[in-house]
């Protein structure tokens, strides 16, 4: 049997989100596809895709009704399914090669879905909602489409030629989390390590910019660099606000865009404009609509939108233009904990950046929000800067947690914090010893998973220790106890292994406060 | 079809499979689908054979055998040996992976592993268990482990549960999923849908399915899949496939009538014999004098015109030889002996069947002739002459005579009952006791349950001679179910030291709530080894190294020395 590409673009990569309450009638299939990537595949093989991934949804539930289809491994490619909300399927197929950087964790795929979909969710409220809300699908499928290609523009694999000669229309491939990443969390935050002086400034400083709001029902985020100061959002909206503060609104982010939009000089997106000259194929029928605008759109992740203004606020027209003043409308999204409604305030000073989410309900429009604007400029601003300064002082770099001689990572389940070895270390790896981590993480990951089928309530409980030495010597650790995950690849180490649990041992105490400790 | 609504369910999924495949214009046709009923069987196809022993004759020989078999236990009559010794469907014991309990809750039906817990592997003498259920029985989908083999037009030829005919439909959706992603220019392995695997293998015109909540690997699935079509080899051959590429709606469900215990057999040891994933033999413990003594025998006979003479007991072997240059695939012995035990007519008549080594000869049938010496030990003298019936009862003979006199079947009696490696019996250190206590308090903590150090239980694989041995069960691995779990354990250990990508690796200490397991993998041989979860890890390892000195010390009495290659 010969190979042939997954669809008739040759993209190695396709990803789709289907509703299985729509289209239930022979001939109205079309109806089910919300989103397809890439967007020019023909639509038999759209459909011959969701038709398998409804086929196995529907065949798994006969053995496995509570959870359906997740994964399907075919000989070349890895279908990784994820059910965003009831009946709303995301499924992205993924194209395998052990010669290559195409060996993939499925968990860790199925980790970007979650995460666009979080993402999505923040900023639109549910997919199902926007479905109901226009039933012939042109609303949904239009905010889903602006948002998904903004979303997959940051997995584009960039040559290093990027900046001068970027072919908009061939060579895109997109760069999916693969082996490499195995010492990596995706769904989870980044903290910044402090000392208590710097702590309790920082803790201080939330309740002056908490008091600028004048309520009590609002949430601060401080981050510094790409790294979490102090947030008191619940881990999972913790962990969306991160990403996209990350993506869109640290100085690292703001630098990028803006050498980005040199390079661009100001065009659309490369993936969006590909698509609006070529046309909308995935949906014909509202392809109109989505090229004529009727629907306005909210592009938050659209790159080069947001800038800091002079008084240290992040400015972006993503929301439009405020009709009475005809000033910049504020960004608002939604919290995935109580579903509020709130307004987003980021004040930036250097390194530092501090999000404040504030109810809807509770400011009046845009004027309150310039009211307490003024408030933070009154009363936190030095403050900030303080903190800056002290936190800035004591900043290690971004090799700030590099651990001599350990490749590690540090997941805290329950509150969604990792930390991890810099990715510029992690590199000094062999491909083997990656490879042999990522194979290890995939077997932790169904053990975690048999563990929450088996018995739900334990599986913060989950204890289990795991030393490999792999062929290439290196040894291999994986380590779970109460709800935290520890995994590990020392290279170049003694053979035996006391010597491994050993180098286990002192790590536990000197950076975990002894959680993996044995004694 | 049934008429229940779930198996329509089913049936228009198949259909809702096909409508897609014909929407992306790949769809081969209907007949892909068709399940209807066809009868035809071998005999009626006028099938080539280029084989120098004639393999499709051999089917028909076989499948006609097969058929005849359920009166296996008539007196059989000189001139006519050819009982193949087929058991046919018999009785309900079971062993293997029963009903599914922890989903949904309110199952009618409770768990019918407990029955068992504490029968012995050896008294499983299986048929089909849920004959009457199919797709659309809760019983049936709540099943632990399914295996299911279909033609690829989508006809059942075997269901580990249920009642093939019933299965036509769950039948053509399988089919269906495989060909709709064949059509895709790719190949379904795996199905992931939370603790269910759904595992396909290709062969041929034959397609394997395992679908299992087990919590198994993928490939240990799919070995199990590989064996069970092994299974089928043995019992056909691969010319078995000439009768597809004749006609693709062809019904193999004839010729392999009957042999249900044998497929029951062989899933059920995927839960208790280390054979099925190490891909190595065990031999029974007896004294190096006696299993010489048994060898010289079956040397003497073979240089006659035997192509291999095995004997065995149970599924372990006392010894072998073969032919110059023909060498046994542990596999094969693994599958002979299921076949063998499985057939309850081996077991009443001396018999001559046709046979297939698949990894000797796919394409080949051998003669086996199979002759109990008591309830347990029999002897297996494979030629490719089919006329050898008279030469090989004769050779029988003359070993049953050394053998008696030799007292090897007595030895083999004792050893069955008392002769294999206990782990209380592991030997204690040259240094004095009062040093390994000293290591650690938990060492004492230990004295009654398992071995030294919380020992609970090992296997040994010699690389070279393609053996295992492995201690046995003691508390605190008392119950079959325990024992079970165990072997799972260990099976996914080797699984992951022999990973395709990445291995094989060289070490592995793997701790949870149920056990400590230590994997070392040398080039000359691997250990696997279960500790009590609290071991303490210096003195595991410790007791790791005493038991590769100590089977070092007793090899020439559990492995059989200068088998490997088999040459003389």
């Amino acid at each position: 049997m010969g190979f042939t590409p997954i669809n008739d673009a040759g993209e190695p990569v396709n990803f789709c989100v289907f509703d299985l309450r729509r289209g239930q009638t022979e001939g109205q299939e079309l109806d089910k596809i919300l989103f397809f990537y890439p967007n020019d595949v023909s639509l038999s093989t759209q459909l011959s895709v969701i038709g398998l991934s409804e086929g196995l949804i529907t065949f798994t539930r006969i053995f496995s009704p509570n959870a359906p289809c997740e994964v399907i491994e075919a000989e070349m490619h890895s279908h990784v399914f994820y059910e965003a909300e009831p009946d709303v399927w995301m499924v992205l197929i993924v194209e395998k090669h052990d010669d290559s950087d195409k060996i993939w964790r499925m968990d860790s795929l199925r980790e970007v879905l979650k995460e666009v979909h979080s993402l999505f969710v923040m900023f639109n409220g549910s997919i199902r909602a926007l479905v109901d809300k226009e039933p012939t699908g042109g609303l949904v499928r239009t905010h889903l489409y602006y948002f998904m290609m903004d979303f997959l523009s940051a997995f584009e694999k960039r040559s290093t030629l990027e900046y001068c000669c970027w072919d908009f229309s061939a060579g895109k491939k997109l760069q999916l989390p693969n082996f490499s990443d195995s010492l990596k969390e995706r769904g989870t935050f980044q903290m910044l390590a402090m000392g208590r002086e710097s702590a309790l400034e920082v803790e201080s400083l939330v309740k002056v910019i908490e008091s600028c709001a004048g309520y009590t029902k609002c949430f601060t985020m401080v981050l510094f660099q790409d790294l979490v100061v102090s947030t008191n959002l619940s881990p999972v909206d913790s962990v969306s606000l991160f990403v996209y503060a990350v993506l869109r609104l640290t100085p690292h982010a703001l630098s990028a865009a803006s050498s980005w939009s040199y390079s661009h000089k100001g065009s659309a997106e490369p993936l969006i404009e590909n698509s609006d000259a070529h046309g909308q194929s995935f949906n014909s029928h509202d392809a109109s609509s989505l090229r004529n605008g009727s629907y306005s759109v909210l592009r938050p992740l659209q790159r080069g939108k947001w800038f800091k203004g002079e008084d240290g606020f992040l400015l972006t027209d993503i929301w439009g233009l405020d009709v009475n003043s005809s000033a910049l409308k504020s960004p608002v999204m939604w919290l995935n904990q109580t579903e509020e409604k709130m307004y987003m305030l980021a004040y930036q000073h250097r390194g530092l950046t501090a999000i404040v989410l504030i109810p809807v309900s509770y400011v009046m429009g845009e004027q309150g929000i310039a009211k307490v604007k003024q408030q933070i400029l009154e009363t936190a601003s030095v403050k900030i800067s303080k903190v800056e300064e002290k936190l800035s002082r004591a900043w290690g770099g971004e090799n700030a947690y590099h651990v001599s001689g350990y490749r590690y990572l540090l997941v805290d389940g329950d509150t969604c914090v990792s930390r991890a070895t810099p990715p510029g270390k992690v590199t000094t790896l062999t491909k083997e010893s990656l490879v042999a981590m990522n194979k290890l993480r995939e077997e932790v990951d169904v053990e975690k998973c048999g563990a929450k089928w088996n018995n739900k309530s334990s599986l913060c409980e989950n204890d289990l220790e795991i030393c490999l030495r792999a062929r290439n010597n290196a040894w291999l650790i994986a380590r779970l106890t109460g709800g935290k995950e520890l995994y590990m690849v020392v290279e170049k180490a003694n053979e035996t292994l006391l010597y491994a649990s050993e180098a286990v041992e002192k790590f536990s105490e000197r950076y975990c406060d002894g959680a993996f400790s044995l004694n | 079809m049934s008429s229940h609504s779930n198996g329509e369910k089913v049936e228009q999924l198949g259909r809702q499979l096909l409508i897609e495949q014909l929407i992306a214009g790949k769809a081969s046709g209907d007949e892909e689908f068709g399940v209807e009923r066809e009868d035809c069987n071998l005999e009626e196809e006028d099938v080539d054979s280029d084989c120098n022993t004639e393999p499709s004759d051999m089917i028909k020989e076989s499948s006609s055998s097969i058929r005849n078999n359920f009166n296996v236990d008539e007196v059989e009559p000189r001139w006519s040996p050819s009982s193949s010794g087929y058991a046919g469907e018999r009785g309900s014991t079971s062993g293997g992976d029963e009903i599914n309990e922890d989903e949904g809750g309110r199952s009618e039906i409770h768990e019918v592993a407990k029955d068992d817990a504490y029968r012995p592997h050896e008294q499983w003498l299986s048929g089909k268990r849920g004959g009457d259920e199919d797709d659309a029985s809760i019983s049936w989908r709540k099943r632990k482990k399914h295996f299911f083999i279909l033609s690829y037009s989508g006809k059942p030829v075997y269901s580990r549960y249920g009642d093939e005919h019933k299965l036509a439909g769950f039948s053509a959706t399988l089919q269906a999923i495989i060909s709709f992603v064949e059509n895709k220019g790719d190949r379904v392995k795996l199905v992931r849908a939370g603790r269910h695997q759904i595992v396909f293998l290709v062969k041929g015109p034959l397609h394997l399915v395992c679908i299992s909540c087990t919590g198994e690997k993928f490939e240990a699935l799919k070995g199990q899949l590989e064996l069970l079509y092994s299974q089928m080899i043995v019992i056909l051959t691969k010319s078995v496939n000439r009768c597809f590429e004749k006609n693709p709606k062809f019904d193999m469900t004839s010729l392999l009538g009957g042999t249900d215990a044998v497929f029951s057999s062989l899933i059920h040891s995927f839960s208790w014999n280390p054979a099925t994933f190490l891909h190595a033999y065990s031999c029974i413990r007896i004294p190096i004098a006696v299993r010489q003594a048994a060898s010289a025998i079956l040397l003497d006979v073979a240089s006659s015109g035997i192509l291999f003479a095995l004997l065995i007991c149970k599924d372990k072997v006392i010894t072998l030889v073969g032919a110059q240059k023909a060498s046994l695939h542990p596999d094969d012995i693994l599958l002979l002996a299921n076949f063998i035990m499985s057939s309850e007519s081996f077991r009443t008549s001396e018999s001559f069947s046709p046979i297939c080594l698949p990894k000797y000869n796919p394409m080949a049938f051998l003669y086996a002739y199979v002759h109990y010496f008591d309830i347990d030990t029999y002897l297996i003298l494979l030629t490719t002459r089919s006329d050898d019936f008279y030469h090989l009862k004769d050779s029988r003979m003359q070993i049953e005579n050394v053998l008696l006199k030799s007292n090897v079947l007595s030895e083999v009696q004792k050893s069955l009952v008392d002769g294999g490696l206990h782990i209380e019996d592991l030997p204690s250190q040259v240094r004095p006791s009062h040093s390994v206590d000293s290591v650690g308090s938990t060492a004492k903590g230990f004295v009654g349950i398992g071995g030294p150090a919380g020992l609970w239980h090992f296997m040994y694989k010699s690389i070279y001679l393609e053996q295992y041995v492995s201690s046995e069960f003691s508390p605190p691995i008392n119950s079959l179910k325990q024992q079970k779990r165990l072997f799972r354990a260990y099976q996914n250990l080797y699984i992951t030291m022999h990973d395709r990508e990445s291995g094989p690796h060289k070490t592995q200490f793997r701790r949870d709530d149920s056990y400590v397991l230590l994997c070392w993998v040398t080039q000359d041989f691997e250990l696997y080894a279960a500790f009590d979860p609290l071991a303490d890890k210096a003195l595991a390892i410790k007791v790791c190294n005493r038991i590769c000195q100590w089977v070092k010390d007793v090899e020439n009495e559990v492995f059989l020395q200068g088998a490997s290659p088999f040459s003389w």
